[in-house]
């Protein structure tokens, strides 16, 4: 009967042990997230600095004893494999999660707010989760990409001085992540009198040279590119190809030191938005330093530590230990609704300068949508701006406007 | 009129550099009869052997032709192992098993190496070529440039005594066995030559956007030129791919900022289905004619 | 041992033309059938919601397409656009305030008048370039749901089902939508058997083997392979619609990608082309392999024994993946409806060794 035995051990394996019930001192969150599809440029690092930082909590004993472990699965971005790893992680005991997926997170936001699981989609995701009231259990809990987007247009305000008459071009991937912020620059082009344009390059974006040719002839003051993964080195190349200045182009968040380093020294200039800060010399980094990565507990490569990435995963891990904490202040066991009440209880949180401080309350999910730009000065990414919440009344009533739509059915 | 002339030669750099993905396609389809939907990851492959070499401390000169050894090795063995099996199969299968291979490639080559964009520096000044009004992206000329040499090599190649044997047996596999040509060994060959196009290919895409999965991606482009030109033809390669770029850069430069989208891929897609419908063997590929 | 058969051998017509003709096969299909209309008795939630329902829902979209490309030998490389279309007419009908059943109905007629037009170029071209042609069009139907905001759903291009009825249950517990599911895949399991017995059915079928040969012998081609891709299209569309109302809920274009078509015609051909059962397993494989692999090599990995990076941890289901994939293509082309047809065979006869049928 060896064959019966193996096949038994084969079949638990693949169906993977399922413990019901999360104990009182291990709080499990869901990390499924996709690190072989489409958001493979930057899954690898974010997840290892989420995972570090888990680590890093354990390693100090915890949150009054309880130690948190992390679910790690691939989706490959297929909502299929989403669901089942949401469902078999829910089963498992995971009161959070995190899926960093477009189509994922959409398949599954209806079950999550059924289930009372807390999804956080930092700096990516839909736009109006940040509205509290229609979606109780989704926390995007930094900028949204709106909020990245008025952020970067005030930015440019401010350095000259005012926009009125001024030209932009955004030049953006051809998904609907690609189109998000141009209701936003709708919004600013009325208000601020500034004039704007957005060219659409075909996904992945390995090739934009008729979009830049235009781009060139429409003679911008300033350029927003709107990508990911590698078709934003091609936008910066293809940009100072066609003679527009590094110090010209702003990006959405996904600009990282991978980037610069396809780029080369050209990148100089290049400014981005930025949710949480890069680099090692913040404290909590310092810490993950000594007490994870150089006892070797590292979650992987520790060259990765401190890239932009990694620091964004860190920071989201930040908040939501932070949120635990504050939903254990009225005794354990931590469940869905203790954590949201947690993440509610957010006030002015800035994972010890590594991020703006935020504040999340039933109403916005997003913490204030605060962040800041920096710019690429051939090492590093150097901040150029403070932490500050950009046109926070237009971004709100954008996001009130269109969570109303999604609470009709649209 | 600038912009015209610079959306032109522009697309046409960026076709001739589709064609170089496209030229290892032809190169298995013309002796084996096998349309290699593994390409796209293929020359992601390559992209990751030459950045691999580099980063152990090659310079470009000689990182390239270590690339093209192994990956010359890499198409031998693809076809030894995998493809030789395949022979007598229904056309589906053999799609199905390049398809395979391709998800294989795509798992195997990130998980190893890293799934992170990797960055290549073939030392190409990034300035562009200024003529008049005109910008030219310099990547693309000298990519442009080697596409043409390339193919020119490929079709002398085809000239030599190895050459001919490998026309033979494209024309005919029974008949070159008949004359004495080892069929197995032309189109184990093939394999390989499509590999070292896919390096020239994989370092120059891999110089512009970076290394990672989504070189494999080129696929698609690749295979709107092949049907363009025709599936079986060297030269064909080249005129395909001058269309498909440029109708790809033209088309798009005017009409995406009316649509609101880019129209690049609705161009491409249509480029295949009018090929098809029109004229399916391409413009120079050779019509099949089909026996009860 | 179940069969308890010396081999097939009918003594009229009646009961060749029977669709299972061995009792013991018709009693296998009535347990099989009885335990998955029990399935939400004794399925874990868990069990239902991920892997049953998805798996069910997945077979009949296999269905619909190896009535294609099985029976009728013509290839789709876009049945996912054809899916999408079906989805995105039903959510819009539902919205338009069409009662479910009908609005089930009418996305299957669009989905099967421009999944026609796919079928255009099957009148011209074969093989290869019939797998070019309908690829080309999964990108346009993509790029026109993406471009669309009317379609696609606005900013963030997600479009919720609205809650419905079919007939008098409500489609919303998960028990409820199994069922609807369920029902479909029966419903078109049922079709394709029977098609089989058809006029029509054999017609495709000389298409098929060869279309000059089957022109000949009086089948138009020109009607044969449109009527096969009108059915095979209107069957995957009312899938799209059920796939999009009893699994998904939200819908979104990424949901039927070039991929999503290429995991279709790898159910079908590891399934096996053209064959029921086939489509069953060929679904299960492909849709629930990438699951099951994952899981056991996070098993694996939480145990210490599979010391490698998490980078190289993620990728490694899927090279398990493309090599099963190349394995069964190497090793058993007829797919998993082969292996399950051997072994059938051997204990149709056993303790004897050798079957006729």
């Amino acid at each position: 009967m060896k064959w019966l035995r193996t096949t038994a051990l084969t079949a638990a394996l693949a169906f993977g042990s399922v413990t019901t019930a999360a104990t009182a001192d291990e709080i499990k969150i869901g990390l499924l997230q996709d690190f072989t599809a489409v958001y493979t440029f930057l899954t690898g690092e974010y997840n290892q600095g989420q995972q570090d930082y888990l680590t890093l909590i354990n390693e100090e004993g915890g949150i009054d004893g309880n130690t948190f472990t992390a679910i790690v699965r691939d989706t490959g971005n297929q909502p299929q494999r989403g669901i089942e790893a949401y469902n078999r992680a829910k089963e498992e005991g995971a009161v959070l999660f995190d899926f960093l997926s477009t189509p994922v997170s959409a398949a599954i936001l209806d079950q999550a707010d059924a289930d009372k699981r807390v999804v956080i989609t930092p700096v990516h995701g839909r736009g109006d989760a940040s509205d509290g009231t229609v979606f109780p259990y989704i926390f995007p809990m930094m900028a949204t990409y709106w909020a990245q987007a008025a952020n970067l247009i005030e930015f440019m305000k401010t350095n000259e001085g005012g926009l009125e008459g001024k030209k932009i071009a955004i030049v953006h991937i051809d998904s609907p992540f690609g189109k998000e912020p141009l209701p936003i620059l709708d919004a600013l082009a009325a208000q601020e009198k500034f004039e704007y344009k957005a060219f659409p390059y075909a996904s992945p974006g390995n090739e934009q040279s008729a979009a830049w040719s235009e781009v060139r002839r429409y003679q911008p003051d300033f350029v927003m590119i709107w990508g990911a993964g590698g078709g934003q080195a091609v936008s910066v190349k293809t940009a100072i190809q066609n003679g527009i200045k590094p110090e010209q182009i702003h990006s959405v968040i996904w600009l990282a030191e991978t980037d610069a380093a396809n780029v080369g020294p050209m990148m100089k200039g290049v400014k981005r938005f930025e949710a949480t800060a890069s680099g090692l010399d913040h404290p909590i980094i310092q810490r993950i330093q000594e007490k994870v990565i150089t006892p070797g507990k590292g979650a992987g490569d520790a060259k990765n530590v401190g890239t932009s990435y990694y620091n964004l995963g860190v920071a989201t891990m930040a908040v939501s230990v932070e949120a635990a904490r504050l939903g254990l202040e009225g005794g354990g066991p931590l469940d869905g609704d203790k954590l949201k009440a947690g993440f509610e209880k957010i006030a002015g949180y800035d994972a010890e300068g590594l991020m703006p401080a935020i504040t999340i309350t039933a109403e916005d999910h997003q913490g204030g949508g605060a962040g800041r730009v920096s710019e690429w000065d051939g090492e590093k990414w150097a901040p150029v701006s403070d932490w500050h919440a950009a046109y926070p009344e237009l971004i709100r009533k954008t996001i009130e406007d269109s969570a109303a739509k999604y609470k009709e059915g649209h | 009129m600038a912009y015209f002339f610079e959306l032109l030669i522009n697309g046409a750099l960026t076709g001739l550099m589709y064609a170089l993905v496209a030229l290892g396609f032809v190169l298995i389809y013309k002796s084996a009869g096998v349309p290699n939907l593994a390409q796209g990851a293929v020359v992601m492959t390559a992209g990751y052997a030459v950045w691999l070499f580099m980063s152990m401390g090659l310079p470009v000169w000689l990182a390239i032709p270590a690339a093209m050894v192994v990956m010359f090795l890499f198409g031998l063995v693809v076809e030894r192992l995998l493809l030789r099996r395949m022979v007598g199969q229904p056309i589906i299968m053999v799609v199905m098993l390049t398809l395979g291979l391709d998800i294989l490639l795509r798992g195997l080559v990130p998980g190893i190496l890293g799934s992170a964009p990797k960055s290549i520096d073939l030392g190409i000044n990034f300035a562009p070529v200024i003529i008049g009004d005109v910008f030219i992206n310099r990547t693309s000329l000298i990519g442009g440039v080697i596409a043409i040499l390339l193919v020119g090599a490929s079709l002398l190649f085809f000239r030599t005594r190895l050459g001919t044997k490998l026309r033979a047996v494209s024309d005919d596999h029974i008949s070159s066995w008949a004359v004495g040509i080892s069929v197995e060994r032309a189109i184990g060959i093939s394999w390989g030559l499509a590999g070292i196009a896919a390096v020239v290919a994989g370092a120059l895409w891999g110089s512009a956007q970076g290394v990672d999965w989504t070189l494999s991606t080129l696929l698609f482009p690749a295979i709107a030129v092949v049907i363009l030109g025709g599936i079986d033809s060297i030269p064909g390669v080249l005129v395909g791919g001058l269309l498909v770029g440029i109708l790809g850069s033209v088309v798009p430069g005017y009409l995406d900022s009316y649509v609101g989208g880019s129209t690049r891929d609705v161009v491409t897609s249509v480029i295949i289905l009018l090929t098809i419908m029109v004229r399916p063997f391409g413009i120079f590929g050779r019509e099949d004619i089909e026996r009860i | 041992m179940f069969y308890r058969l010396s081999g097939v051998y009918q003594t009229n017509y009646a009961a060749d033309r029977k669709l299972w003709k061995i009792p013991a096969d018709r009693w296998q299909v009535i347990a099989v059938l009885v335990l998955a209309l029990m399935a939400p008795l004794y399925v874990s939630p868990l069990y239902l919601g991920s892997y049953v329902l998805p798996w069910v829902i997945w077979s009949a979209a296999a269905l619909s397409l190896t009535l294609l490309m099985g029976m009728a030998g013509q290839l789709h490389f876009g049945f996912a656009a054809v899916m999408a279309i079906g989805a995105y007419s039903s959510i819009h009908l539902v919205r338009a305030g069409i009662p479910f059943e009908i609005a089930l109905i009418l996305s299957g007629v669009v989905s099967a008048v421009i999944g026609t037009l796919f079928g255009g170029a099957a009148l011209r071209v074969k093989g290869l370039y019939l797998v070019m042609a309908t690829l080309a069009m999964q990108y346009l139907v993509d790029w026109v749901v993406v471009n669309v905001p009317w379609i696609s759903g606005g900013a963030h291009a997600t479009l919720r089902t609205p809650a419905v009825n079919f007939l008098v249950m409500p489609i919303d517990s998960l028990a409820a939508r199994y069922w609807l599911a369920l029902g479909w895949a029966v419903l078109i399991t049922l079709f394709f058997l029977n098609v089989k017995r058809t006029s029509f059915g054999r017609a495709l079928v000389a298409i098929r083997d060869k279309d000059f040969a089957a022109a000949v012998i009086g089948v138009d081609p020109f009607r044969t392979k449109l009527a096969a891709f009108f059915t095979s299209s209107f069957l995957g569309g009312v899938t799209g619609a059920i796939l999009a109302f009893c699994y998904y809920r939200a819908v979104t274009p990424e949901q039927f990608g070039f991929n999503v078509s290429i995991q279709l015609v790898a159910m079908v051909l590891v399934g096996g082309l053209g064959s029921v059962i086939g489509s069953y397993l060929g679904a299960g494989f492909v849709l629930l392999a990438p699951i099951f692999l994952t899981n056991a090599i996070s098993s694996l990995a939480a145990a210490g024994w599979v010391p490698v990076s998490q980078n190289f941890l993620s990728h490694l289901p899927l090279i398990i993946y493309g090599a099963m994939i190349i394995g069964f293509l190497l090793f058993e082309p007829l797919g998993l409806a082969k292996i399950y047809d051997n072994i059938r065979k051997y204990f149709l006869v056993w303790p004897f060794r050798h079957a006729k049928s």
